[in-house]
């Protein structure tokens, strides 16, 4: 019995861990004086209004939808294109191409960042042409961080897949494009949903990698955060944070009420 | 056209922004440095050599490398059990709670490490909580320290631990459990000689994950460690963004990726052999 209140008890323990950043943050964009200390004087709306009107979270906010939205269109169909050619097809290597499709993910954010930094700087030098600091510099940098995404959610969706139901259309007579198109392509339509979500969120909401690639006038919402946050904490920066836990949060639900993202991913 | 060509496009994006940039990485981590001609063209081991040389950066190397075994470790034991608890649940709630422990994944790190810094400050909820009950008269210093980064590494790599280990736990069979429990073993040994070696290749797995991105915190560290706390990450960043002595900066990244990916592979061939053991006898 003892043993069962002590699961429980690292159970609940866990999902403080998890959930206790958020929530405060949350309470404290509701907080009236500038300097947080708790217990609260009055609670108000404004910093909201504040944080609209700080001309850095506004801009960091366009400019990370911006680049979110581009990277997701060009990496979630070049990612669906690979998964679907690693499920349909068997060659030799296939396994190490796979790997080879999440390592994105699994280089370090900074390191790929740096990487990324020098061979853009070596790429304007040889080019005579501005990439770093540039939306297209940013976007190639952030449609690699999409294909593991979908790749990986996109396979997974494609593995439990019935094959017999384009056998019969093709046996029917339909010409491949259209087997594909009224048959295969709804059937991924789960894992194609899901990739798009964590593509767009995973990009929008990354730090690491697009830390030395911003440029003056272009930085993204998490490095105008970060920047801000290197001097003080306080009611704006909580609204701007509680702003993208609910964005993050209504996304999942309404994407979860079209494909069941317990189950894709 | 066979359907193995669909993979070409992919792969030679990740190849022009991935592996490009990482031998240029690496081709620049052998070049000399001296601060007069700044970067010359060299083939040479001397930024690796005093990158490991040097008692500061090794003193990095440390605490990361300290900080990625704790945090792992914890996660771990808080992640089985909620695990194990979401595998098993039956009730319409488990699709609700898969998609709450999925959710915290895409909040980015620098909006719960706000979260913590409004928890943990002087004035902010844990100290003020303190003083109201009178545990404490003055606050007591949680924020930039080594507890706090920790903390805060945990609630990001949490949730990854809980979906990977729950997957496996998934697909091990109830009556495997049932059967154990049956034949008289109490929950202890059901655990430790059935749940626990059928879950060792997801906690491989799991383990395996959040050492990396242990081993890779950034914005946690910075911003809740303080300026005398200093991660590997960190120390990278810096000599690119403060410093300018690239080819140094090259060979921290390649040893902070070397030691991750050495230490990754180790410890899944550690536990693979384990398993297989545990499964023979």
């Amino acid at each position: 019995m003892a043993g069962r209140v002590g699961v429980r008890a690292l159970i609940v323990l866990a999902y403080v861990i998890i959930f206790a950043p958020m929530v405060t943050v949350a309470i404290i964009s509701f907080f009236d004086q500038e300097i947080v200390s708790v217990p609260p004087e009055a609670l108000t709306l404004k910093w909201y209004v504040n944080a609209w009107a700080q001309r850095d979270f506004a801009r960091g906010f366009v400019t990370s939808l911006q680049i979110a939205s581009i990277a997701t269109l060009i990496g979630v169909p070049l990612g669906t294109l690979a998964a679907l050619g690693l499920a349909r097809s068997s060659f030799r290597g296939k396994e190490a191409v796979n790997t080879f499709l999440l390592a994105p993910l699994a280089v370090p954010a900074i390191v790929a960042g740096s990487a990324l930094y020098l061979y853009y700087v070596m790429a304007e030098n040889v080019l005579d042409m501005d990439i770093k600091g540039t939306l297209g510099g940013l976007i190639a940098a952030n449609v690699l961080l999409t294909i593991p995404w979908t790749v990986r959610l996109v396979s997974a969706s494609l593995a439990g897949l019935d094959r017999s139901a384009e056998e019969a259309a093709a046996n029917l007579g339909a010409r491949p494009f259209t087997v594909f198109r009224r048959i295969t392509l709804p059937m991924m339509r789960p894992g194609i949903v899901a990739a798009a979500l964590f593509s767009f969120v995973a990009s929008f909401e990354n730090l690491e990698l697009n830390l030395l690639l911003v440029g003056p006038g272009r930085v993204t919402l998490p490095v105008a955060m970060l920047s801000y946050l290197e001097f003080r904490m306080d009611p704006t920066l909580a609204a701007v944070a509680t702003v993208q836990i609910a964005l993050i949060a209504a996304m999942m639900l309404i994407t979860d009420r079209f494909v069941k993202l317990s189950r894709v991913v | 056209m066979p359907a193995a060509t669909l993979v070409v496009p992919a792969c030679l994006l990740v190849t022009a922004l991935l592996v490009g940039p990482m031998v240029y990485l690496g081709r620049i981590s052998l070049n000399h440095y001296d601060a007069s001609s700044m970067m010359t063209e060299a083939l040479t081991l001397e930024n690796y050599v005093r990158a490991v040389a040097d008692p500061y950066y090794r003193g990095v190397m440390a605490t990361t490398l300290t900080m990625a075994l704790v945090c792992t470790t914890t996660t771990l034991i808080l992640g089985f059990p909620v695990a194990y608890w979401i595998a098993r649940m039956q009730s319409s709630w488990k699709s609700l709670v898969t998609v709450m422990t999925l959710m915290p994944l895409l909040v980015g790190n620098v909006v719960r490490v706000a979260g913590w810094v409004g928890l943990l400050g002087n004035q902010g909820f844990v100290n003020a909580g303190l003083q109201g009950v009178g545990l404490i008269d003055e606050p007591i210093r949680i924020l930039y320290t080594p507890f706090a980064v920790a903390l805060g590494t945990v609630a990001v790599v949490l949730p990854y631990m809980i979906l990977t280990l729950a997957s496996v736990i998934e697909a091990i069979p109830r009556n495997v459990e049932e059967a154990a429990a049956n034949l008289g073993a109490p929950p202890a040994t059901v655990f430790s000689r059935v749940v626990w070696p059928l879950a060792l290749p997801g906690v491989a797995a799991g383990c395996t994950l959040v050492f990396i991105l242990c081993m890779n915190t950034f914005a946690t560290a910075v911003l809740l460690g303080g300026s005398q706390f200093k991660m590997m990450a960190p120390a990278v960043y810096d000599q690119f963004s403060k410093g300018s002595n690239w080819p140094f900066g090259a060979a921290l990244a390649f040893i902070l990726l070397i030691a991750t990916l050495t230490l990754t592979v180790l410890g899944s061939v550690l536990i693979a052999r384990r398993s297989r053991r545990r499964v023979a006898a």
